[in-house]
């Protein structure tokens, strides 16, 4: 159980300072370069090139930080986040990497400035930073190294280059445990340390990172490359102000801040005034738990400004909490990716028109030491989800808006850790990151796409099935789309993925962590009439005949064909996979948008021809009646009126 | 045989350059004829030989070869007139090509599509589900059969497929690089089944591992093998019919040639073939002239094209983006970028200024063609400094309208943010040669090269006039602007140097430093394949070369490093040479200190590049000599070459009067039939010996970054 820690209080953050409060909290030995009002010599031309190198350089950095890369979550999922902030920690740039994970790391450089500030915080220095009370991580794999800029002795704006660790300790492999009942049986969070000083690594400190890692190599190799990609941040912002004066720099800088809060202000103020609420669930909260446990979002806008208010959530339980980092970066990765289309991604800048309301202790906003090793796939996912719901119901009312509505994608993640010995007998452990193929939701122009991804990373990426079975002894019965688990609609949810794994060349049982909601609620809800995606699903296979099947010259298709045992499993599971188990994951689908019965029929024909839609849901749901694959026109438009037919007399029943 | 020809098909013109022995050249344009390029292609020799003085049998008759760049294959592709192609790959697989690894989502696409995440979605799939067929088979990673091939089931799809139409068929089985039997069987089963049928194998095209670029790269090949295939043989056959001796060789997206033959089995290497002949014409000039490392940049009126020589040799990349899909096909790396001169200048909602990357284009093109163009282009701020001349574009082809530009500017751009004209237009000027410089950036450092080592050679119309720019800010060490003979036809010059470039690959993914033995077998057999494929030919050559290189990574990363392996057998000690090389490269790319040696390193690709070097390469012929150091001024007038220096009186220099030896000093402009040169103050321009404008900096500070010593 978690009870109070005191003195822990000086790591909660719950909020961002103001630059005033920032200002009083430093010592007088520390000079920041600050944006100075009067300075007016920024032309619309200088700007303009500054801003568009701004942006070049988060790519180089995110490029850099990639390439580096040992781990598959990395390289394949894109699960990193890179950023400029100015001095005060305000993000100017973010990368279009995992926006939750980039979007918090104002909360660790205020941190760091009021806490560091004292001690010293100087040119060649570089933080490293995994404490989700602070900011910069959602969940302790998510390592932050963050790196001031210094100019002619000032402080002059920070990078931070973070990327998901695949295992820093903690009672399982990957450091999440369902059994978690505080943070004390997770991977240890840390404050910010100095890990580079005077531009070297220091190695007692890296030795002190490592140590508690299963993984410490991969997770070595990955350290060197966000300290590379920062260090490529921090030549080119200087390359920018010796080219064009730290002035003028900082100027744009404190333009891009003002732009994006305009334009997301001219935004708000195209929509109608009012309040949109939403609610998304997480089932179990650890091992044996049959509750569901809400985050529950209210959006007032008023004017130019959102108020946020998450009255109502759920308390904190179990292992599926997050702190107010993880609620803070999943509100601001939902503005990005429902209105922030064509506004600088400087959330910095958001945050003036955006207020929230949060009650301490609930599952967005945990208290030290609650479980928060979870945190980015299950509240703080959750709120992304309640935020995207509100924000849509809003566009989708609002004329100048309603373009870019859209219903949910996939709002859970699929998690399966595997670690074991291979054939060689050596150690491994991998993530399945083929869940990141889940599907699209739908808008309101267009269906959603198919496999096209979790859009919170929105460059996101799945492996080749041959770099999976290359990484890990386990070989794949199938990797495909699956028909209808994309949500019905006038416009359809993108259809998901499924996937089948079994051990290969290896006898010895796999520790497995089996962890992803969304199995008995879809966290992937409907718009405007649109039903949800699917469910997820994983099932074990115990015992299964895939020798004989292979020797019979077969592959199964469906786990019938697999012989053995099927077993159901829950949302969080600690288990093995034995070596004749088979393993099956299915993720959620795109939730669709509008009425399905007022879906073009064509469409619907050519969705069977694609096995994205059965034709039995296509006659059931869509009420579009199939002969030999063609459109029976006659036969649809009286389905159709059945449909309506029902429905009225349902409604007319229910009063 | 005395002449070689080259033949660049282009979307407006087709160019035809031939050299002689004696080192004359001779060009000729012809209009391309869509979609029947192969008619501008004999338009294009009958206008050659017209400008001759010979007949075009005469002309053929005494071709050596001729070296064709063509768009077909990228043609078909875009236009989607590809043959109808089945594609069969292992069960449990069919999808990998429309689940695109998500990559496909945004594959390619800009930083302001990308940033509209939600907007974002997959291409049209490349063919519909029907027409994917799963063999039941399994081969693993380490080659051994799974589950044997069900040659009964592959028969009833073939049959199948082949009912529904299908002309060509592409094979991608899983691990089919470490065990190719199951794809060479299927292979046998269809050429039984219906011998006419195009077919084509991954352990063939692509033996590389990832599954969906290699399968992406089958399919595509067998959807374009057959198009290429109807496009080159009636060529050939009237080409032969009209004269032609030699060979027909065509450019490949490698920078080599392949002869035409054999081209459609290897149809998707021709992708990017119109796009590398600037690449190769630099890096003929560059060996001319003793330019090992070239930055090569191609602005023309919509695109801008980069492309990099080092050590005498274009920059390959293992793959390559198109329309959203991953193609695993070595290719010279040429950036290609909608920002020409036909950008458009915008305001956004907050007055922001953008140039690009929406362009005019050729039609309506910039305001100032008159020819109903509304939004100001950066040709439009060009002709508003000054830079151009109204009445000498093109070298007076086209009269220029500098109200409509004017007009164009202040509507769009000076009245909204209370600029002037010139002001706005001095703006456009300035944010376009960032822009490129920053795209030349990224492209020469994130392929691990530091710009101050290179030359920057500039052509296109637009080229020249922000060269000087971008070559400053990239402090490049000169820059050169090709102004010889062949300017107009630079593209077509470099096909005609061209040798025959042929590649094998394979995976074997291994921890290094691993069994020599093992390796050299891998290798010597590329080699041997490479030399097979060059002999298929069908050419005699000056001289064989290979060159080995792997695709090396630490442990678990994804991206690879393309390192170097020395020929003949490997040792332990070459071996560790090979970890040394990748070290050294991977601390260039990213900066020493950042590798981790502890974590492991593997290769995982090994490739074998075959070279057949053709017997004759024409030179560039000497220019005459000048008479006076210094040259003639036609006129000065006002302009603004470099916003800090802000409008000048500046001297205009005719081209045509220029010769080699002839020095001038910036504020400059130089007016060339085919382009205008921009010499900003404090640079200097001088006529080479083979009558190329190389410009140079009097002054060069180099800047440093303290303290990144890291």
């Amino acid at each position: 159980m978690a009870f109070p820690v005191p003195g822990s209080e000086v790591f909660t953050q719950r909020g961002l300072a103001s630059r005033e409060a920032v200002l009083a909290a430093l010592p007088d030995s520390l000079e920041l370069h600050q944006h100075d009002p009067s300075f007016d010599e920024l032309d619309a031309l200088t700007a303009e090139v500054v801003r568009h190198r701004l942006w070049a350089t988060t790519e180089r950095m995110g490029q850099a930080l990639n390439r580096m890369s040992g781990s598959l979550v990395v390289t394949d999922c894109n699960d990193i986040g890179v950023v400029i902030t100015n001095e005060i920690g305000d993000v100017v740039q973010v990368g279009p990497y995992s926006l939750s994970l980039a979007t918090s790391i104002d909360l660790a450089i205020r941190w760091i400035l009021e806490h560091r500030g004292p001690s010293g915080i100087r040119d060649g220095d570089m933080f490293l930073c995994n404490d989700p009370w602070i900011g910069g991580a959602i969940h302790q794999n998510d390592v932050a190294v963050i790196a001031p800029i210094f100019h002619d002795g000032k402080l002059f704006a920070w990078t931070a280059s973070m990327a998901h660790q695949i295992d820093l300790g903690g009672a399982s492999p990957g450091s999440w445990t369902p059994r978690a009942e505080d943070v004390f049986m997770e991977s240890l969070p840390t404050p910010p340390v100095r890990i580079v000083r005077n531009f070297e690594i220091q190695d007692d400190v890296e030795d002190v990172y490592l140590r508690r890692s299963r993984m410490p190599k991969v997770v070595a190799l990955d350290l060197r490359a966000k300290i590379g990609a920062n260090r490529v941040g921090r030549e080119r912002v200087l390359e920018l102000v010796e080219r064009y004066g730290a002035d003028t720099v900082k100027a744009t800088m404190a333009r891009q801040l003002d732009d994006a809060e305009a334009k997301l202000r001219a935004k708000l103020a195209l929509a109608p005034d009012g309040t949109w609420t939403a609610s998304s669930f997480q089932e179990q909260s650890h091992t044996g738990d049959r509750n569901l446990h809400e985050v529950r979002c209210t959006l007032t806008k008023t004017g130019t400004e959102m108020h946020f208010d998450f009255t109502g959530t759920s308390p904190e339980a179990g292992m599926i909490n997050c702190t107010y980092a993880g609620l803070h970066g999943a509100l601001v990765a939902g503005i990005i990716m429902n209105l922030g289309h064509d506004i600088p991604w400087a959330t910095g800048g958001m945050w003036r028109a955006i207020t929230v309301t949060s009650e301490p202790g609930t599952l967005n906003n945990a208290d030290f030491p609650a479980a928060v090793g979870k945190a980015s796939v299950a509240a703080s996912f959750c709120t992304i989800n309640v935020v995207e719901e509100c924000l849509s119901k809003m566009t989708d009312g609002s004329e100048g808006l309603h373009d870019h509505t859209t219903a949910k994608g996939c709002g859970t993640w699929d998690l399966c850790v595997l670690a074991g010995l291979d054939g060689a007998g050596q150690p491994f452990a991998t993530m399945l990151t083929d869940a990141m193929g889940a599907g699209c939701g739908a808008g309101v122009d267009r269906d959603g796409t198919d496999s096209g991804g979790i859009l919170s990373i929105p460059m996101g990426r799945m492996p080749d099935v041959e770099m999976m079975e290359f990484s890990a002894p386990i070989l794949y019965l199938w990797r495909r789309e699956e028909t209808d688990t994309g949500g019905a609609g006038r416009y359809r949810g993108g259809v998901t993925a499924s996937l089948a794994i079994i051990p290969h060349n290896t006898e010895v049982p796999m520790g497995q962590v089996v962890s992803g909601s969304g199995k008995a609620v879809s966290q992937n809800t409907g718009l405007a009439g649109g039903y949800p995606g699917n469910t997820q699903l994983d099932i074990a296979v115990r015992e299964g005949e895939l020798a004989r099947v292979f020797a019979e010259g077969r592959i199964p298709a469906a786990v019938e064909e697999m012989g053995g045992t099927t077993e159901i499993l829950s949302c969080e599971e600690e288990t093995v996979l034995g070596p004749r188990d088979v393993h099956v994951m299915l993720w959620q689908g795109g939730g669709g948008y509008g009425d399905p019965v007022s879906r073009d029929p064509g469409l619907v024909v050519h969705d069977v021809a694609e096995l994205r839609v059965s034709p039995q849901a296509a006659h059931d749901i869509y009420g579009v009646v199939l002969v030999d694959g063609e459109l029976d026109e006659a036969g649809t438009t009286a389905r159709r009126e059945q449909i309506k037919n029902e429905r009225r007399e349902k409604a007319v029943a229910a009063r | 045989m005395v002449y070689v020809l080259g033949i660049d098909v282009g979307g407006t013109f087709t160019d035809a350059v031939a050299a002689d022995l004696d080192g004359n050249l001779y060009s000729a344009k012809a209009p391309s004829t869509p979609p029947d390029f192969g008619q501008g292609v004999l338009d294009s020799i009958d206008a050659l030989s017209a400008s001759m003085g010979v007949s075009t049998a005469e002309l053929l008759g005494q071709t050596s070869y001729i070296a064709h760049g063509t768009t077909s294959t990228l043609n078909a592709l875009v236009t989607g007139a590809v043959a109808t192609t089945g594609f069969i790959t292992t069960k449990g697989h069919r999808d990998a090509i429309f689940i695109m690894n998500i990559e496909g989502r945004y594959a390619g696409k800009g930083a302001e599509e990308i940033q509209a995440v939600k907007r974002t979605r997959k291409p049209k799939a490349l063919v519909p589900k029907r027409q994917v067929k799963e063999a039941v088979e399994r081969i693993d990673l380490n080659g051994s059969v799974v589950v044997t091939l069900d040659e009964e089931a592959l028969r009833a799809d073939v049959r199948d497929l082949l009912e529904q139409g299908v002309t060509s068929i592409a094979v991608s089985l899983l691990w089919s690089f470490r065990n190719p039997s199951h794809e060479h069987r299927v292979r046998e089963i269809i050429e039984e089944m219906a011998p006419e049928v195009f077919v084509v194998l991954s352990s063939d095209i692509s033996p590389r591992i990832r599954e969906y670029p290699r399968s992406v790269t089958t399919l595509l090949n067998a959807q374009v093998g057959p198009m290429l295939r109807d496009y080159l043989a009636p060529l050939q056959a009237e080409l032969e019919n009209r004269g032609l001796e030699g060979p027909l060789l065509i450019m490949q997206g490698s920078g080599g040639t392949i002869a035409a033959a054999e081209a459609p089995k290897v149809a998707i290497t021709t992708i990017g073939s119109v796009l590398t002949g600037g690449v190769a014409g630099a890096r003929k000039l560059g060996s001319q002239l003793g330019h090992e490392n070239i930055i090569s940049t191609d602005i023309g009126g919509t695109t801008f094209l980069v492309g990099m020589v080092v050590d005498g040799e274009p920059v390959m990349e293992s793959s390559t983006v198109l329309d959203q899909y991953r193609i695993s096909t070595p290719m010279a790396k040429v950036a290609t970028i909608g920002s020409g001169g036909g950008a458009i200048a915008s305001l956004d909602a907050n007055n922001n200024l953008h140039v690009g990357p929406r362009s005019a284009g050729a039609k309506p093109g910039p305001a100032c063609f008159g020819m109903g163009g509304e939004e100001p282009t950066v040709t439009d701020a060009n002709l508003v400094l000054g830079i151009l001349n109204p009445d000498y574009f093109l070298g007076g082809a086209k009269t220029l309208d500098v109200e409509k530009a004017r007009a164009a500017i202040a509507t769009h751009i000076g009245d909204p943010l209370g600029l002037s004209v010139e002001d706005a237009a001095a703006a456009i000027f300035e944010i376009q040669n960032a822009q490129t410089a920053d795209l030349v950036r990224t492209e020469v450092v994130g392929a691990g090269f530091d710009p101050r080592d290179f030359m920057i050679y500039a052509f296109g119309g637009s080229g020249p006039i922000h060269c000087a720019a971008y070559g400053r800010d990239l402090r490049s060490q000169g820059i050169l602007v090709p102004l010889g003979p062949t300017s107009s036809t630079f593209s077509a010059y470099g096909l005609a140097n061209a040798d025959v470039l042929v590649t094998a690959e394979r995976s074997d993914p291994m921890a290094l430093p691993a069994d020599p033995a093992r390796l050299t077998k891998h290798l010597q057999e590329l080699e041997a394949e490479v030399r097979e494929q060059l002999e298929a030919q069908g050419l005699t050559y000056k001289e064989i070369r290979t060159s080995r290189e792997a695709d090396v990574r630490y442990t678990a990363q994804i991206w690879e490093v393309p390192t170097p392996i020395p020929d003949g057998e490997l040792t332990e000690e070459s071996v560790r040479g090979i970890v040394d090389a990748f070290e050294d490269r991977y601390s260039t790319l990213y900066g020493s200190g950042t590798g981790f040696a502890d974590a492991g390193v593997q290769a995982i690709t090994y490739r074998v590049y075959g070279v057949g070097v053709l017997p004759y390469k024409p030179d560039l012929p000497q220019a005459a000599e000048a008479q006076s150091h210094s040259p003639e001024v036609k006129t000065h007038r006002r302009a603004m070459l470099d916003a800090r220096a802000g409008w000048q009186q500046v001297a205009v220099y005719a081209y045509t009067a220029l010769a080699a030896g002839h020095v001038l000093e910036g504020p400059a402009i130089i007016e060339a039939p085919s382009t205008t040169v921009v010499v900003p103050g404090g640079a200097t321009a001088t006529v080479d010996r083979l009558g190329n404008v190389v410009i140079t900096y009097r002054e060069e500070k180099n800047h440093g970054v303290p303290g990144s010593g890291l």
